[in-house]
């Protein structure tokens, strides 16, 4: 068997085949659960992806990087301003679509990552983490340098999916093909399946009908409190509007102005889901908006896991290790330590910024509040939860950001305590947790259960 | 002496923060012999392994490799010259088991890219696993190929020394620089790691520096003395041993030899 | 030309806060080489407490004793958490560490305080002061600020270079294990260091709150401004610190005044990775930032 994994090919066969069938139950599953789950799904998905890159970058090359959730921005807003703006891929006849916008968002990744590589690369520890912390406050207010092209502090509002044909014009915007009447009877006859929607773009006008004639679909949803903005987000804007939601990740917080007042539904889930199905796409009448979000996020993170995959368990991995271990040593057994960690920031934020993007995505909507470091924190709070350098423990990790604030709400419900304890309670559990992972259990909770394991197999292995 | 050197520092100066740590210093190694750097603390003699393997780089003079001046040395660079250096102490890769930690001294070799690596394509397959082999075989040469899958802390110091030294064999050196490598070593150790170091010549040549004066005087061809950053002494051991100026600079400071 | 001079005066007040963030940064740095990334989260959470104590009390003076005993405390019981990692020379874990006690700090008072903005008693004039006639955009209580900072930089000053602690803390930034070896206790030492920047970084606190208001992540903007200057002062620096973090401030002002505050941030970070791009030790500092 060891010699049979030995074979040229065979970590290429049984890392493909691994993913697959992890692909597959995932699909499974999607299919099987209720769209709010769907939701829970693709943003673990999402999480899962972009900690991929973490376990790359924090646990193997040993570089505390704050600035992935930045990373995450910039794919986030490659996707949409390349989806709103072109209707072909440039020099190309190709009609624009969804799967070329991600890939213009690793593009945008690639270089970015390339840039704060090779000057992070030379940098110490605490060097690195300060300037990848001013990477994850400087980046997203670029946004409100560029309020035409990147929407300032409003962000921008994406049709999710990307529209068949792409977007309408301008100038069309609000505008509908059919007649408006139609929407809130098709909206009302679905329980969370929403019918195809006709508005082109989801534009704040149709927003809030759209929304309350949502919550039938959703029960779950109604009940989350709403988050007060007081999250690990760095908002520098005090106006960020609570927006609360189940969704409601360290992240959201800020979440746009944009949105209205939300009243009837809070979530960020629901807002996509008509104004994304285009009548025009051709959709069927079954679609479920987070469905489709979870299937895209969990084909992403299987691809992006692929490819993690075969650099941690490969040559590569081993490298990065080395280097992060003894530059000194792996210098002169002929490994380049700045080319190692150049690559491993590259890696780690061509994942950031997909998973940006599947993100947008998510959300039907990018901007500065969404992409704060509060999203960077929770990418360190996943993966050292889950174990610095496993990608299981970043699976783990994303797990653990998405459901610990249900789990938090649900238990907040039961018990009765105020909001501002239940907003808040997550972000003290995390903190805390890092705090006692760091001390006591560097490995996080894969490492746990290595040691955990190891110390059992040493004990029957004395006693027998 | 014979004149073939595989390498040479002609007038190397280094000057870091104002102290003056190499001074015009000239040393060939002549291809095929073992040569030793020797002399007190602070010396230099560690500097002038870091000016060979470009960690730094000296503010004059040169040095000639195969014949070549190497002016732009990256010690990244040195195995695939040909070159293989050992750490102080024993430098290995805490997280890595031995095996790989002697992997990765053959990395000059690795020709694929991020990208195929990235993909798992099936000739990286086929580098690692030559890698792997031949990083057997150094473990075995060396005696512990039994120790391959055990990590570097799980390891006693002489063998973690052991694995230091198959990595710096694994890219198959002509030249080998060794810092210390009688550091910690028991003096049992140390007949079999003499007996090593010429099992080595005149195949591949060696330069070592060394506070064990027992081990250089008995493997050295030709030994070289700094003191304060200068070339004071060389020769074979019998000269060095009878040099008024060693032993006034080192010999008679330890009392040693 | 009056209006830049208007602008550069104007970033005065908030340049001195800068100094002083920056200061507690540095002191943390030099006594156990760990960036303590929560001392924002200490100060807006001793901020907090003082808020508690000025509206139970009505005194803004006790209010700030508070904050500055509360400083203190909570540097040190921060300092215990962090040193493990470090003495495991897990400088990850360190750093790590460090922004787990942030998140768990701001979620603390988000429960205890709330997450909204709140504001801050103005105990001196915020007023611009007329002076020759002319209106000047620098207000008594930037003074205020202004003279709280100098205070605390000569006592810094005089505690450094003249008493035994001062020397012993000196000492033991510049070797810890010779400074063992000449009798001094290490460990209390570090111990006062993250004390002292508690303190410092608690003052900031207090002073800033009534011009910034106080919620659980108002300061945060602040520790990319503190830290920038820090490293560019050299990050070993104290007078590094005070010095780049009154210029910071004052750059930062000029750049709010001519385009947008929206910008600080990223002009901040454009100064960061210039500094560390071409001179990485810092101005004061002989403290390199590169690895090996």
């Amino acid at each position: 068997m060891q010699n049979l994994l030995r074979l040229p090919g065979a970590r290429l066969v049984t890392h493909a085949v691994l993913v697959l069938a992890i692909w597959r139950v995932a699909m499974l599953v999607t299919d099987a659960v209720d769209p709010l789950t769907d939701y829970y799904i693709a943003l673990v998905a999402m999480y899962a992806t972009a900690m991929f890159g973490m376990v790359i970058l924090v646990g193997l090359s040993g570089q505390v990087s704050l600035g992935n959730g930045a990373l995450m921005a910039i794919g986030g807003y490659v996707f949409a301003v390349t989806t709103l703006n072109w209707q072909t891929v440039p020099f190309t006849s190709f009609p624009m679509n969804g799967t070329w916008a991600i890939v213009f968002a690793a593009i945008g990744g690639v270089v970015a990552g390339l840039l704060i590589g090779i000057l992070g690369a030379r940098l110490r520890g605490p060097y690195l983490a300060g300037l990848t912390l001013g990477i994850a406050v400087g980046i997203p207010a670029i946004a409100n340098r560029f309020p035409d092209l990147l929407g300032g502090e409003t962000g921008l509002e994406l049709t999710v999916p990307y529209p068949d044909g792409g977007y309408a014009p301008v100038d069309d915007t609000g505008t509908t093909d059919e007649p408006v009447d139609v929407l809130p009877t098709a909206q009302a006859g679905a329980s969370g399946d929403a019918t195809p929607a006709p508005g082109d773009e989801l534009t704040l006008d149709t927003f809030p009908t759209e929304q309350a004639a949502l919550p039938t679909g959703q029960p779950p949803l109604a009940s989350s409190g709403t988050g007060t903005g007081d999250e690990l987000t760095l908002d520098t804007f005090p106006t960020a509007q609570p927006s609360g939601g189940t969704g409601d990740e360290l992240t959201l917080d800020t979440f746009p102005t944009a949105t209205p007042e939300p009243v009837a539904s809070p979530d960020l889930s629901s807002a996509p889901i008509d104004g994304g199905t285009d009548a025009l796409a051709g959709v069927d009448v079954g679609f479920v908006l987070e469905r489709w979000q979870a299937g895209l996020a969990v084909a992403v993170a299987c691809i992006v896991g692929f490819v993690a995959l075969n650099l941690v368990r490969g040559r590569q991995g081993q490298v990065w290790r080395a280097v992060r271990d003894d530059p000194v040593a792996a210098a002169v057994s002929g490994i380049s330590p700045s080319t190692s960690k150049v690559s491993a920031f590259v890696v780690s934020s061509l994942f950031a910024a997909v998973a940006g993007a599947v993100f947008a995505q998510i959300l039907a909507y990018v901007g500065p509040g969404a992409f704060g470091l509060g999203l960077s924190l929770s990418l360190l709070v996943g993966i050292v939860l889950g174990g610095r350098g496993s990608l299981v423990g970043a699976l783990l990790g994303a797990v653990l950001l998405v459901w610990l604030p249900e789990f938090v709400l649900q238990l907040a419900g039961d018990r009765g305590w105020p909001e501002q304890v239940t907003n808040n309670a997550p972000n003290l559990i995390y903190g805390l947790l890092v705090v006692l992972v760091v001390l006591v259990a560097p490995g996080g909770i894969v490492g746990g259960i290595q040691a955990g394991y190891a110390r059992l197999r040493g004990r029957a292995g004395r006693s027998g | 002496m014979p004149g073939d050197a595989i390498l040479e520092l002609r007038d190397v100066s280094v000057r870091l923060s104002g102290l003056q740590i190499l001074d015009h210093v000239t040393i060939s190694v002549p291809r095929g012999h073992v040569v030793g750097v020797i002399g007190p603390n602070g010396a230099g003699k560690t500097t002038v392994f870091n000016v060979i393997s470009g960690f730094v780089r000296p503010d004059s003079g040169t040095v000639t490799y195969d014949g070549r001046v190497q002016r732009r040395m990256k010690p990244h660079h040195l195995t695939r010259m040909g070159i293989a250096r050992t750490l102080q102490g024993v430098g290995l890769f805490g997280r890595l088991p031995a095996l790989e930690n002697v992997m990765q001294g053959g990395s000059g070799r690795i020709r694929s890219g991020i990208v195929s690596q990235s993909l798992a394509m099936p000739w990286t397959d086929i580098e690692s696993e030559r890698l792997r082999v031949e990083a057997l075989a150094a473990l075995d040469q060396l005696g512990i190929a039994d120790q391959a899958d055990r990590l570097p802390s799980e390891l006693p110091y002489p063998i973690q020394k052991r694995v230091a030294l198959a990595r710096a064999m694994v890219s198959d050196p002509d030249l080998l620089l060794l810092d210390e490598p009688a550091g910690g070593v028991s003096a049992d150790d140390m007949a079999d790691l003499a007996q090593l170091i010429r099992g080595w010549v005149p195949e591949r040549s060696v330069l070592l520096v060394e506070h064990h004066m027992e081990l250089v005087m008995e493997v050295c061809d030709l030994i070289w003395v700094l003191d304060a950053g200068r070339v004071i002494a060389s020769g074979t051991p019998d000269e060095v041993r009878s040099d008024p100026a060693v032993l006034a600079a080192y010999l008679g400071e330890d009392g040693a030899a | 030309m009056t209006q830049l001079i208007d602008y550069i005066l104007g970033g005065a007040g908030s340049g001195m806060i800068i100094a002083l963030m920056a200061l507690a940064l540095v002191l943390t740095w030099r006594a156990t080489r760990v960036v303590n990334f929560a001392q924002v989260g200490q100060a807006m959470f001793t901020t907090f407490i003082a808020l508690s104590l000025q509206t139970l009390t009505g005194s803004w003076w006790v209010a700030l004793l508070g904050a500055l005993v509360a400083g203190a405390v909570v540097g040190v019981v921060v300092q215990y958490l962090v040193l493990r990692p470090v003495k495991r020379m897990d400088t990850s874990g360190a750093i790590i560490a460090t922004f787990g006690v942030l998140i768990a700090l701001q979620a603390a008072a988000g429960m205890i305080w709330g997450g909204d903005s709140q504001a801050y008693p103005q105990p001196f004039n915020n007023t611009a002061l007329t002076v020759f006639g002319r209106e000047w955009p620098i207000s008594a209580y930037d003074l205020v600020v202004i003279g709280f900072g100098v205070a605390l930089v000569i006592g810094l000053t005089l505690l450094f270079t003249r008493t035994n602690l001062g020397l012993a803390m000196r000492a033991t930034a510049f070797n810890p294990e010779v400074a063992r070896l000449s009798g001094v206790r290490v460990s209390r030492t570090l111990t006062i260091g993250w004390a002292l920047a508690g303190i410092v970084g608690a003052l900031a606190g207090v002073l800033v709150a009534p011009v910034s208001g106080i919620s659980p992540n108002s300061f945060d903007i602040l520790l990319v401004f503190a830290f920038t200057a820090a490293v560019i002062g050299g990050l070993d620096s104290l007078i590094g610190a005070v010095s780049v973090g009154i210029g910071t401030g004052l750059i930062l002002s000029v750049v709010s005044g001519y385009s947008d505050s929206s910008n600080a941030p990223v002009v901040a970070l454009i100064l960061l990775a210039l500094n560390l791009a071409l001179k990485p030790e810092g101005i004061f500092g002989h403290n390199s930032a590169r690895s090996v």
